[in-house]
């Protein structure tokens, strides 16, 4: 292949990139230092109100204070996505193992079923469990029928929200876990036994560190989509408590300032890349430590 | 071929537009337009027409000041159409002149959102309010306390997940003026709603005929209309009507700056105008309808209908200056924070 053939040849790849990810995020960048306009829209310029706004508000008396509406919302929003990170990770490290467990066969059909539910549209998937964790919902019965609770409605709750959030992303921790524990091999675990090791050392000295390349993938997988949910809260968490997704949504519908709702998008953005950063910091370091 | 591949993409979008001709694209609150009378106006002029939908008139600002949104015929509420007039946003269809203008009712006409009649012609209007279900609550339905400082509904209560009608609601209950530019006057609705806040169970503007005909809640901030529609279908609710007074609302059809089917938009205007295509259209949407309409064939009358004839003072929503609007968004930030 000539070195023209791979530049040329890539080109699409890069115009594809340039115009629908990097220029957007660079108008984004610059909504967020426009002025903003008097009913929502916004004229271009430079001014950094947005940003102090996430900080600084003026009060209910005129004067300008620091304002923590907004950190905790973004507390909020890390503490719920890390939330459900967590839960994910510990419901797929066994769904993946027993999955890894199958015969040939049986490991095909189960991992197509782990990825049946992306056919379905999302809103669909999330207005499902509004049905089941309704007044008199599936939920209920069942805490009814099997434990005699007499359990009040689940939704609307934080827990009905986290428990979208988790149904939602899981199958992205699934995937990429199983990968890695499919790999595993089982003569290791079984050396790990002849050296006296209990089950328990044997899954924190042998099975998580081989499968962890697959559980910090899965880990962003999950954190990342997490931290821009919009549809769990406000359809299962009943919109009682903003999270960044709802914020800037706010922002550009009933608050109509642009900036403001770009300013925070950035941030979000940042969090992101921040998160990506560690990661691959974290993988650099086990490489180079693996190296020698 | 890769180079193929990528000169098909980009051109794809541009194609789109191109098949405009003879189209009707229609931006409007969700289901309110006949199916029927759409497919008639198709049948009779040949002109293809797509509706999409919005639940919020914040929706829809945020859609046109975001430019080019290809839709020639959006149906804003009152204080909407004046914002949206007053930033550029709307077609001058010198709305005056058209048949449709002769119809309405003159109430309706030389309005403060639109004092010489030349962007847009009202096409329902109506209340917000909230409606309980009688099966979950017998209890009096005539003040806006019910349901801002709860003690039977505690709990069981659903709100917008938008300021605009809650907070003018709240406003109608402390007495505070809407559009306020007093920060402590508005501390006071931001006060009540926090009260509130622990008694209700969601914000939210989807879904509603389920949440409140299947008692998910038992009340819910709600339109008049759609009590109504709810109610027929056979679900056990009230529209409350409170003596604080009701959040009054008009829904115009207006015409986007540089719509590609302006045409076509005034004379859907026109037809939906038209006396039996008015009638059967208030049949359908279930909102009063603003243009002479024939009373014979008219489904709702004061006996069957009280939700459309309120016995309580109506105050329309209006277009608050950006100091004004500024501290209704603070009392939602800091209610939902």
């Amino acid at each position: 292949m000539s070195k023209a053939f791979r530049f040329w040849g890539l080109v699409p790849a890069w115009a594809l990139m340039l115009l629908t990810l990097i220029v957007p995020i660079l108008i984004v960048a610059a909504v967020s230092v426009a002025e903003r306009g008097a009913y929502g829209g916004f004229t271009w310029g430079f001014d950094l109100t947005s940003y102090r706004q996430i900080l600084f508000t003026e009060g209910w008396t005129d004067e300008l204070e620091f304002d923590p509406a907004y950190l905790i919302i973004i507390g909020r929003t890390l503490a719920y996505a890390a939330g459900a990170t967590l839960i994910s990770l510990l419901l797929a490290l066994p769904v993946s193992y027993f999955i890894s467990l199958q015969s040939a066969r049986m490991k095909l059909i189960l991992v197509y079923l782990v990825t049946l539910p992306f056919w379905v549209s999302m809103i669909v998937r999330v207005y499902a469990w509004l049905i089941i964790l309704g007044n008199d919902g599936l939920a209920e019965r069942a805490f009814r029928l099997f434990g005699g609770w007499d359990v009040p409605g689940f939704l609307f709750t934080p827990g009905a929200m986290l428990t979208g959030m988790v149904y939602s992303y899981i199958p992205l921790m699934i995937l990429p876990v199983y990968a890695s524990v499919e790999k595993l091999d089982p003569a290791l675990i079984e050396a790990s036994h002849d050296l006296y090791g209990s089950r328990w050392t044997a899954m924190r000295r042998v099975i998580l560190p081989l499968a962890s390349p697959g559980l910090m993938a899965g880990s962003i997988l999950v954190f990342v989509p997490c931290l821009g949910t919009v549809l769990e809260p406000m359809l299962l968490g009943g919109g009682k408590q903003l999270m960044m997704g709802t914020l800037i949504q706010n922002q550009f519908g009933g608050a109509r300032n642009w900036p403001f709702g770009s300013a925070i998008a950035m941030l979000l953005l940042a969090m992101v890349i921040g998160v990506l950063i560690l990661n691959a910091r974290r993988a650099l370091a086990r490489q180079t430590e693996v190296a020698p | 071929m890769k180079k193929i591949l990528l000169a098909t993409t980009l051109i794809l979008p541009l194609a789109a537009p191109a098949m405009a001709d003879g189209s009707l694209n229609i931006y409007a609150w969700a289901d309110s337009i006949s199916p029927e009378l759409i497919e008639t106006f198709s049948e009779e002029t040949g002109i293809t027409v797509n509706v999409d939908s919005f639940s919020s008139n914040e929706d829809a600002l945020t859609k046109l000041q975001a430019g080019s949104s290809g839709y020639d015929l959006v149906t804003p509420s009152q204080h909407f159409v004046k914002i949206m007039v007053d930033e550029g946003l709307l077609e001058d269809i010198d709305a005056n002149e058209m048949a449709a203008y002769g119809q309405l009712d003159d109430r309706w006409t030389g309005q403060w959102w639109d004092p010489e009649n030349d962007y847009s012609i009202p096409m329902a209007y109506g209340t917000a309010g909230f409606a309980v279900n009688r099966d979950l609550y017998d209890g009096p339905v005539d003040s806006w306390s019910v349901i801002f400082e709860p003690t039977d509904l505690a709990g069981s209560i659903a709100m917008l997940s938008y300021p605009d009608e809650v907070v003018s609601a709240a406003q109608l209950y402390t007495g505070v003026a809407y559009c306020s530019e007093d920060r402590a006057e508005m501390k006071k609705v931001f006060d009540l709603l926090m009260a509130q806040k622990p008694d209700v169970a969601a914000y939210t503007s989807d879904n509603i005929e389920n949440r409140l005909g299947s008692g998910e809640v038992a009340a819910h901030f709600w339109w008049d209309g759609n009590v109504l529609r709810l109610r027929n279908s056979g679900a056990n609710v009230e529209f409350a009507m409170p003596k604080e007074g009701l959040v009054g609302w008009l829904d115009s059809y207006v015409v986007p700056a540089g719509a590609s089917n302006v045409d076509n938009a005034k004379a859907f205007i026109d037809f939906m105008s038209e006396v039996d295509n008015a009638t059967a259209q208030y049949n359908y949407y279930a909102h009063s309808a603003p243009v002479e309409i024939d009373e014979s064939k008219a489904k709702y009358t004061p006996e069957n209908a009280p939700e459309l004839f309120p016995t309580v003072p109506v105050v329309f929503a209006r277009a608050c200056s950006p100091a004004a609007q500024d501290l209704v968004t603070k009392v939602w930030t800091d209610l939902l924070q």
